[in-house]
């Protein structure tokens, strides 16, 4: 019976479309869709901080030298994880990232919760040759990023497009967001101050990389790893981790 | 009705077609195929009524076993937690020298110290914690802050020139950059020091050159590093006068440290790592090689 | 080539080239101080040079009155070498970046030839440069013999087959200067991503129309599974690459999808890339080349039908199986979990089919180094689903993930799998695509053959065993209940195995190196006098219809 009912179908170019899509797409669907209805796949954080500019163009910077390539953000729910790298990753901390990079290969460790760990300093000597800090590594030199200034004109357009997808950057923020990443990076001049007050004063105002008249890609890059695992402490309540909350000024 | 071909190899009939040369033998379906089959569906529909797997508009079934991974995996933390509970009490409370002189918790201290400063403190000092350009060595019983296991966690836990309100601050000014000190005397000052942990710098050529930097030191580095320069644990001024360095012992990097100044920072583990595991970390990194208590 | 096209199918194959010249134009003005505008300027020198061919070309003869009455091959001669080109390239790509893990400082100061640049040209340059051409070449040879109709379109399939190289280029290159979306496996910028779905419709159309045309009343299997392989990816490839860019003159754009969902979102695309690109596209290349070369009718069509459905229907529902124990709700997982255990039936029926077939003609197996590549895919096959089934399995993935396992699970499946049955079809259709009797070599074939199998094995077996070592050094536990090893310590154990790795990987580049070299030298030499059968539609199909 069912080879009889077969044998018509495949006689039928379109009645094969029309079942091949039917098949294929209940499991998208069934998996996908109620990500957006169930409340509780992402958990509620009302400290949730936006990333700066500055942050977000070091990002970009992670994602276009392709660093989740060899680096996971995503401490999964095992005990060994948890005792290594800190609590488990909750949806929420990624909850502004587009795309995610929970990543898939950890050639290098876990950096969900780096920020704060090292000193900017490590992190530029590290970038900038990794076998300088840690004779073991494998990871490959960065040099470039400090001599690359950071191009920041663009950044506005990049927070209109992130605050039309949803994230609730203000009109004040796409408008200031050049002037914040510079801000971000050069702690003594007068765009500083902008950013405490439109990020928060826990916002991180340093000179990452150590040269306080430029902004680089290093300057960037340093600025995003140092927030990771900290625009939120939702991570740390109601868990059974031991460590205590992460302090953003470290 | 088509009249089926039988192959000959299998005595199979086949289907009746044959596109460009290719038929189709019309095999019934293996027994075996269907029982996997069987098998591997009712495995997947009893672990649906187990654990957490339909979604079902705003929420979704959680199984009988009423298992999460979140809740797992705490339990299971909490668990190694129990398991260490004995000897991490212990090292949580107990006085340094008392657990230094119980071999077998000393023993436990270094297993699990490894790991710990490896995931943590070895990126900066090195996996041997013997450090490197700009790292201290913690092995060479030299300390810029002491090397009692006391201190060592001191200083583990506000770090060194952090934000933290009780960091240990260490800073040597940049005197040339600052241009408190002329070109000449950084050169003078820096030959001095230099001579310091080199004797045979001072030769006959030299000693002109190192006198006047001896006069620098005494009114401008003796403050912190010592009028013998040996320096001074209350500022974090390092010991020139030995051959263990952070930066570097050649007169260029002295020059450059004398020109530049150093504020090396060390981060603070106070909100990272639990007691236990700094004082395990304290314990570890006194036991590398340091006598002082 | 160009004499199989009309006069009027020249001018409009002219105005397509100019067409897309005027995009690459418009790219290259709005994106001036940009990286988009660098890929304007490549889209523009693409079109140009076709132009320029097809122009060169415009007053050659024109084609006889009966094309119809033969198949369209011409496109699949260019596949076929394309497709070898981009497995050199990816290949060589992998070798490198292999290296570089084993050796760090095997990168220039640049920033184009870091690993985390050069890995998304090895995965995209393989997958879809050398796999994708491969798929199209074959799926336009499969579809016409087994509809005894020439293909639908005399334009289109170049469209389809250059258009899909131009997607390639814009991707690979872009890694190299800093265009990416991160997404894998889908790593082009949003304006390759519209690219490619204009060919992949294209590429739709063309193959159902000549699937109308067949004068067989039954859809061939092999024709099941391109048409799944079609149809889905073009539906994976939309959905996961929806994005706004940050203007129209800007490379950059930001995914729709957050964090979380992006996460379902980009494994339920990344697995049944794998699925639908890695496995559906290549059966359709087993159903054909693997009876034709065997001489023997396929095992079972009951068979057939089950393992198709169950591959269309099961892999759809375990991308979850990729975010097991991540911020991913559990429930999702589970489904992954059970899905992909259950995908294991059909995914053996397809590879016992295969080897099932191959009875009665075991002596082929053991004479023709072809056919051998053929029956090794098929194992290679059967391996890597049984791993993949075994992987996805929550316990055995908190072990295995993040580590060098899925390394080696993924070439299990790309280069015993993907590979080698690439390589075997490719020498049963070049010969017959030249007209030649055979290949130049068999003993090159044998060699390649051979250089393949040692460079699969030591490929799986060093990432096996680092892998599962990496994955217990993380979770090794002291007596005492503390973790025993730092993250570089497991580090540092696998550079032996990453060694191995690239050496293993080494062999087999120089075996699809030897594979070009004979498939040049067998399209060079002299063709047959006179065809061995007749390799032509079964009726001149009529105009128009
Ligand atoms: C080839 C793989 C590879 C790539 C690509 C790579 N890394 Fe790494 N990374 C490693 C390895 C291995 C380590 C551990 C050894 C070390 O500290 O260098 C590491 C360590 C790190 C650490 C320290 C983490 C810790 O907790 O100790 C940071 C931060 C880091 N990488 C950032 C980056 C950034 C940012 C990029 C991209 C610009 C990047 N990595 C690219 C392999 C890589
Ligand atoms: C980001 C790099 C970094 C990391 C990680 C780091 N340290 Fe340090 N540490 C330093 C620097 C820099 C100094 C020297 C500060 C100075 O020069 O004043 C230092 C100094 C010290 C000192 C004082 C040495 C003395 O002579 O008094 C101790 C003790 C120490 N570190 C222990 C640790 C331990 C234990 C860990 C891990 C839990 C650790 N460090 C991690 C950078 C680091
Ligand atoms: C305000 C206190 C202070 C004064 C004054 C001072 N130093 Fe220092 N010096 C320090 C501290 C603290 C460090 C360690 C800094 C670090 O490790 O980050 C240091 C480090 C150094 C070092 C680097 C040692 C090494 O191991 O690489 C040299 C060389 C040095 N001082 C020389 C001098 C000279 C010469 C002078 C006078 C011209 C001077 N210092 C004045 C506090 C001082
Ligand atoms: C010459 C042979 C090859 C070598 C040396 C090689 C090497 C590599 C290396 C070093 C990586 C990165 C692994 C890591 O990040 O740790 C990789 C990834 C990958 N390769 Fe290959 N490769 C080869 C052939 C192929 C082929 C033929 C295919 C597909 C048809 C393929 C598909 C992939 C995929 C999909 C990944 C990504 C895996 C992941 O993200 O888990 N490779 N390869
Ligand atoms: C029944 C069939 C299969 C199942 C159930 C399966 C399952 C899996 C699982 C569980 C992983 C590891 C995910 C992780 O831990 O990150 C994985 C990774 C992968 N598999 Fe398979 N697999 C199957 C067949 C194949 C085949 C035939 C190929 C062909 C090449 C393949 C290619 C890959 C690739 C490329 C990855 C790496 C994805 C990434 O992380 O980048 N798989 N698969
Ligand atoms: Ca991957
Ligand atoms: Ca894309
Ligand atoms: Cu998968």
């Amino acid at each position: 019976m069912p080879e009889i009912f077969h044998r018509k179908l495949e006689r039928s170019a379109i009645g094969l479309v029309i079942a091949i899509i039917a098949a294929a797409s209940v499991g998208g669907i069934v998996e996908i869709a109620p990500l957006f209805t169930i409340d509780e796949t992402v958990e509620e954080a009302p400290d949730m901080r936006m990333y700066t500019p500055l942050e977000l163009a070091g990002r970009n910077i992670y994602v276009r030298e392709g660093c989740y390539a060899c680096h996971s953000q995503m401490i999964r729910t095992l005990r060994d994880e948890v005792e290594r790298y800190g609590p488990y990753s909750l949806a929420v901390e990624s909850k502004y990232d587009r795309p995610m990079l929970w990543g898939s290969k950890r050639t290098g460790p876990d950096l969900a919760r780096v920020g704060g760990k090292y000193s900017d300093f490590w992190h530029v000597a590290h970038l900038t040759n990794p076998r300088d800090v840690v004779p073991e590594s494998n990871m490959p030199a960065y040099r470039w990023l400090a001599r690359t200034s950071l191009k920041m004109e663009d950044l506005p357009l990049h927070l209109a497009a992130q605050k039309a997808l949803g994230v609730p950057y203000t009109d004040e923020m796409v408008e200031n967001a050049a002037r914040d990443a510079y801000g971000q990076a050069t702690p003594d001049t007068d765009f500083a101050a902008g950013v405490a007050t439109r990020y928060g004063d826990e916002t991180q105002v340093s000179a990452f990389d150590g040269v306080k008249t430029d902004v680089t890609e290093m300057d960037a890059l340093v600025a995003y790893l140092q927030i990771l695992g900290r625009l939120t402490g939702a991570a740390y309540e109601n868990t059974a981790a031991p460590e205590g909350k992460p302090n953003p000024e470290g | 009705m088509e009249v089926n071909e039988r192959d000959p190899v299998s005595g199979r009939e086949t289907t009746g077609h044959e596109w460009n040369g290719i038929k189709e033998l019309d095999t019934p379906v293996p027994r075996g195929v269907l029982l996997f089959l069987i098998v591997t569906h009712l495995w997947a529909i009893a672990w649906w009524f187990l654990v957490p797997a339909w979604p079902l508009g705003t929420t979704y079934t959680r199984g009988l076993l009423g298992v999460d991974q979140r809740q797992t995996v705490e339990a299971r933390v909490v668990d190694g937690q129990r398991e260490r509970a004995a000897w991490m009490a212990r090292l949580e409370k107990e006085p340094y020298d008392a657990i230094q002189a119980d071999e077998a918790l000393m023993q436990t201290v270094r297993n699990t110290g490894r790991q710990l400063f490896g995931d943590n403190c070895a990126a900066c000092h090195g996996r041997d914690g013997k450090g490197r350009a700009n790292y201290p060595d913690l092995t060479d019983d030299d300390w810029l802050w002491g090397g009692g296991p006391q201190l060592i966690e001191q200083t583990m836990r506000v770090g060194i020139n952090t934000r933290h309100p009780e960091s240990r601050v260490g800073q040597m000014p940049a005197f040339g950059r600052d241009e408190v000190l002329d070109r000449d005397q950084v050169r003078s000052v820096a030959a001095y020091v230099y001579s310091l942990s080199h004797p045979d710098y001072s030769t006959a050529d030299n000693l002109k050159r190192i006198e006047a930097g001896r006069e620098v030191f005494l009114t401008t580095c003796a403050a912190c590093h010592g009028e013998d320069g040996k320096g001074n644990r209350d500022v974090g001024a390092p010991n020139l006068t030995d051959t263990h360095w952070i930066y570097g012992s050649d007169l260029d990097t002295i020059i450059a440290s004398v020109h530049g100044g150093r504020q090396g920072h060390m981060p603070t583990w106070d909100e990272r790592l639990t007691t236990a595991e700094i004082r395990t970390i304290a314990l570890y990194v006194h036991d590398l090689g340091t006598q002082q208590p | 080539m160009i004499r199989q096209l009309t006069s009027s199918e020249r001018q409009n194959a002219a105005v397509i080239a100019i067409a897309v010249a005027i995009v690459g134009l418009a790219m290259a003005a709005v994106g001036r101080t940009d990286v988009l505008g660098v890929h304007g300027v490549m889209v523009m020198l693409f079109a140009g040079a076709v132009l320029f061919y097809v122009l060169s070309g415009l007053y050659q003869p024109e084609p006889t009155e009966d094309r119809e009455t033969s198949y369209y091959d011409d496109p699949i001669k260019v596949g076929i070498v394309l497709s070898m080109a981009w497995a050199v390239f990816g290949m060589f790509m992998g070798v490198w970046v292999a290296a570089q893990l084993a050796w760090p400082n095997l990168a220039f100061d640049a920033g184009w030839s870091s690993f985390g640049r050069l890995r998304p040209t090895h995965t995209t340059g393989v997958i879809f440069g050398f796999g994708g051409n491969a798929l199209i070449a074959t799926s336009f040879h499969v579809v016409q013999r087994t509809s005894r109709a020439r293909l639908a379109g005399q334009l289109s399939p170049w469209f389809v087959l250059l258009g899909y190289n131009l997607f390639c280029l814009l991707a690979v290159s872009g890694y190299l200067i800093g265009v990416t979306q991160s997404k894998e496996y889908a790593e082009a910028e949003w304006y390759a991503d519209i690219w490619l779905v204009i060919v992949w419709v294209t590429y739709f159309i063309l193959y159902l129309r000549t699937i109308a045309r067949r004068k067989e009343p039954h859809i061939y299997v092999a024709n099941w599974y391109f048409m799944a392989f079609i149809l889905v990816v073009a539906i994976l490839h939309i959905v996961n690459n929806l994005a706004l860019p940050i203007s129209w003159g800007h490379a950059k754009s930001y995914t729709v999808w957050p964090g979380v969902q992006d996460a379902m979102v980009q494994w339920w695309y990344g697995h049944n890339a794998v699925a639908f690109f890695l496995t559906a596209g290549f059966l359709g290349m087993l159903y054909y080349y693997l009876p034709v070369r065997a001489q023997r009718p396929i095992f079972s069509y009951r068979l057939s039908i089950l393992s198709f459905w169950g591959i269309t229907f099961f892999y759809m529902w375990a991308g979850s199986h990729h975010l097991h124990y991540t911020a991913l709700p559990h429930w999702v997982q589970t489904l992954g979990m059970t899905f992909s255990v259950m995908l294991l039936v059909p995914s053996w029926a397809s590879a016992g089919n295969a080897l099932l077939t191959l009875n009665g003609a075991w002596h082929r197996v053991r004479d023709d180094a072809t056919l051998r590549f053929m029956m090794a895919a098929a194992v290679f096959y059967g391996i890597s689903t049984f791993e993949g089934s075994f992987l996805a399995i929550r316990p055995v993935n908190s072990l295995s993930h993040y580590t060098d396992w899925t390394v080696g699970h993924v070439h299990a499946g790309a280069l015993g799998w993907v590979a080698l049955i690439t390589f075997g079809s490719l020498y049963t259709l070049v010969p017959s695509l030249w007209k030649r009797e055979r290949m130049y070599s068999a003993a090159l074939v044998e060699v390649h053959f051979w250089l393949a199998i040692a460079g699969t094995l030591i490929y799986v077996f060093a990432m096996w065993n680092s892998g599962i070592i990496q994955g217990l050094m993380w979770r090794t536990y002291t007596e005492e209940g503390a973790l025993a090893y730092s993250f570089v310590d497991s580090l540092v154990a696998m550079y032996p195995y990453y060694i191995a790795r690239a050496f293993g990987g080494l062999l087999f580049l120089i075996g699809a190196v030897v594979g070009c070299y004979n498939i040049w030298m067998t399209v060079r030499s002299a063709p047959l006098a006179a065809p061995l059968n007749a390799d032509v539609p079964i009726a001149p199909a009529v105009a128009g219809e």
